[in-house]
């Protein structure tokens, strides 16, 4: 089991690394010039040595590499139009454009994806569920069907039409927008409750074809009909002895479609305007600005990489069946 | 080399595949047996499931629309590229609906004309679908081959390329690479503008590639993993066959399900792929026409001109449906475990 979970964190760790070369790689020794394309039409020689001198570029590559990985363990100075800018650790660069070092811009995005995310669990874990077990406590019958049916259907519309349709026609929902939880979490409910809603929406349509099915196998099980025949109410068969053991698969699925929803709820963020992660990185593509491309590349490696990882060792804990040398 | 089955065909006579037995004895047709290799009898269950037909029939459709785009525009006689500034009142609004003259009305702004827009629209969603599929498909069926039956370090370092690949996030990869394969193409500045829509074409062809490819080589690898222990395997290394012809004469057909059911459910991810991130303004550019650049543009006008975003969202969704649906069909033609 140690070694198990040992090996996971080495190769999540060799992932990483990777992940961090070569998006060095890609981004600062492709042939290209970011500083000329970041500088613009108008580009004069002192303002365009100026942008370089920021992102490093007029270092050798060992030496850029170097100072980045430095950037991250201690922080690091930046120099850029007069001014010196201190970019503490964990330092991922300095946004020209923006004029704000990278980290504290993602800083400022992530608990805009997390808060979209989260929310949005919540939404298709219990709407999801609930249809699940409906379906299968009434397995065959038309409703059980229509909700099949109307699950397979929802899941076949792509996922940013739903989002756009949702943005444009359902005003009657409160205006999309992000406010600090802290500040007052009512408004940050009301700014997000169309995400979650679409998020929340689109996703149940799984959800609840994996209760369902997992549902069924387990209330074909013997213990069920051992419970049934202590003659326990319907309900908390289903509910205590079936649930418990029908939502470990959903678990395994849910960790995962978490941490690839952390990492791509972009659609969601750009159908209703919030400043998340992946707005950040479009904005990024848009104007060719580095630094922040790849910062939000690198977070997000790492977020899903830590993610797999938490799935993979919880689900050797939460399903004792699964022992891993 | 196939595995056949043998199966008698009374068996065969109602619907055999929905774990019912149905009156068997009743009818005294005398038994014959055909050999039907199992790919002969997935297609068979496919051609009996009515909607899986129907919506293989919408698919033609669309490739035939995409085929035939300029012969269709040419029957209208319009084409994708001309402005009618004369429809344009002065605010950007069209003047005119749906006419004889332009069947779905024209763009407000440019005053293109939309049915053309639309049909053309059908071409860059399917060819990058399939040709994304081609690619990903070829890799991830070599590398899952090479993977699994050579083992050793050669599959150590293979799967730990799958993993990685797989575990990058993908929509934040996409986007900030195909930026770079952009610049790297010369697409950054100076280009003319065809030039650039070619270039993003082509970069968004491979980076929708780079990331398909892992999941099938997985699935593949894990499959050989298992058949290369079989009988067949060993007596044909035993007589002397080159590996090569064990990977592709042996091995292969014995993956057809598997290959066939990830094509058929990778085909409306890609166009989904190509829709999404264009929408977003990662994808392809103008002046190719695109339904993702036509969604895009007509959210501004969703209230004045609602057939402009609507057209384009119904052409998506209409195709990723039909799509989807067939593929979850040939997923259950090829496994009836899954069935629904």
């Amino acid at each position: 089991m140690l070694i198990y979970i040992l090996r996971r964190i080495a190769s999540a760790v060799s992932v990483v690394i990777v992940t961090l070369v070569a998006s060095f790689g890609l981004f600062f020794v492709a042939p290209t010039d970011p500083a000329g394309t970041i500088c613009g039409q108008r580009c004069t020689p002192e303002r365009h040595a100026d942008i370089s001198a920021s992102l490093n570029l007029d270092q050798p590559v060992a030496q850029q590499v170097g100072e980045y990985l430095k950037g991250l363990a201690v922080g690091r100075t930046y120099h850029s139009g007069g001014l010196t800018i201190e970019c503490d650790a964990p330092c991922l660069g300095y946004s020209y454009t923006l004029g704000q070092p990278v980290t504290k811009l993602i800083g400022q995005a992530l608990p805009v994806t997390v808060s979209i995310v989260l929310g949005g669990a919540v939404v298709y874990l219990i709407a999801g569920i609930l249809a699940g077990i409906i379906a299968a406590r009434r397995r065959g019958t038309y409703l059980d069907r229509l909700m099949v049916g109307t699950s397979l259907g929802i899941n076949a519309v792509p996922y940013f039409v739903v989002a756009l349709l949702v943005s444009l026609y359902a005003t009657f929902l409160p205006h999309a927008g992000y406010h600090p939880l802290l500040e007052n979490p009512f408004t940050w409910a009301a700014g997000l409750l169309a995400a979650w809603l679409t998020l929340g929406l689109a996703n149940s349509a799984s959800y609840t074809r994996y209760a369902r099915a997992s549902m069924i196998e387990t209330l074909g099980e013997d213990y069920i009909r051992t419970a049934r025949a202590k003659g326990i109410s319907e309900r908390r068969v289903v509910y205590r002895h079936g649930l418990r053991a029908a939502i470990t698969p959903i678990a395994t699925i849910f960790g995962l479609d978490l941490a690839f929803q952390l990492t791509g709820a972009i659609f969601t963020e750009a159908m209703f305007g919030l400043p998340g992660l992946g707005v950040l990185t479009l904005r990024a593509f848009n104007q060719y600005d580095l630094p922040v491309l790849m910062g939000g590349v690198l977070v997000g490696s790492v977020v899903l990489v830590v993610m797999n990882l938490l799935v993979d060792i919880l689900y050797t804990i939460l399903d004792p069946r699964v022992r891993l040398g | 080399m196939e595995p056949m089955v043998t199966e008698p065909q009374v068996l065969r006579a109602g619907d055999p595949d929905d774990g019912q037995v149905r009156s068997v004895s009743s009818t005294a047709a005398p038994v014959r047996t055909v050999s039907k290799s199992p790919t002969r009898i997935a297609l068979a269950r496919l051609r009996r499931d009515r909607i899986a037909m129907i919506c293989a029939a919408i698919c033609v459709a669309y490739v035939l629309i995409a085929i035939f785009a300029p012969l269709l525009a040419r029957l209208e006689g319009q084409n994708a590229t001309d402005l009618h500034q004369d429809l344009i009142d002065e605010f950007g609004f069209p003047m005119v609906g749906p006419t004889g003259e332009h069947w779905f009305g024209v763009e407000p702004r440019l005053g293109r004309d939309l049915f053309a827009r639309w049909v053309y629209g059908a071409r860059p969603s399917l060819i990058v679908a399939v040709a994304v599929t081609t690619i990903t498909t070829i890799i991830g069926v070599v590398v899952g081959l090479v993977a699994g039956f050579t083992g050793g370090w050669v599959d150590r370092v293979l799967s730990w390329l799958i993993d990685l690949v797989l575990s990058l996030p993908y929509l934040l990869f996409a986007i900030a690479s195909s930026a770079v394969l952009v610049a790297i193409f010369g697409g950054a500045d100076g280009a003319g503008a065809e030039d650039v829509a070619q270039i993003r074409f082509i970069s968004l062809i491979c980076v929708l590639s780079f990331f398909g490819w892992a999941s099938l080589a997985r699935l593949v690898r894990g499959q050989v993993l298992s058949l290369r222990e079989r009988e067949f395997v060993a007596a044909a290394k035993v007589l002397g066959i080159p590996t090569r012809q064990v990977l592709f004469k042996e091995l292969l057909p014995n993956l057809v399900a598997p290959i066939v059911v990830s094509v058929s459910l990778a085909l409306p991810g890609y166009v989904v792929a190509e829709a999404g991130l264009t929408v977003l303004g990662a994808g392809l550019i103008e002046p190719t026409p695109s339904w993702g650049l036509t969604i895009s543009a007509a959210t501004t006008y969703y209230r004045a001109d609602p057939l402009y975003l609507w057209l384009p969202v119904l052409g998506i969704t209409i195709l990723v449906l039909a799509l989807s649906l067939l593929g979850d069909a040939v997923r259950d033609a090829f496994d009836p475990r899954t069935r629904r």
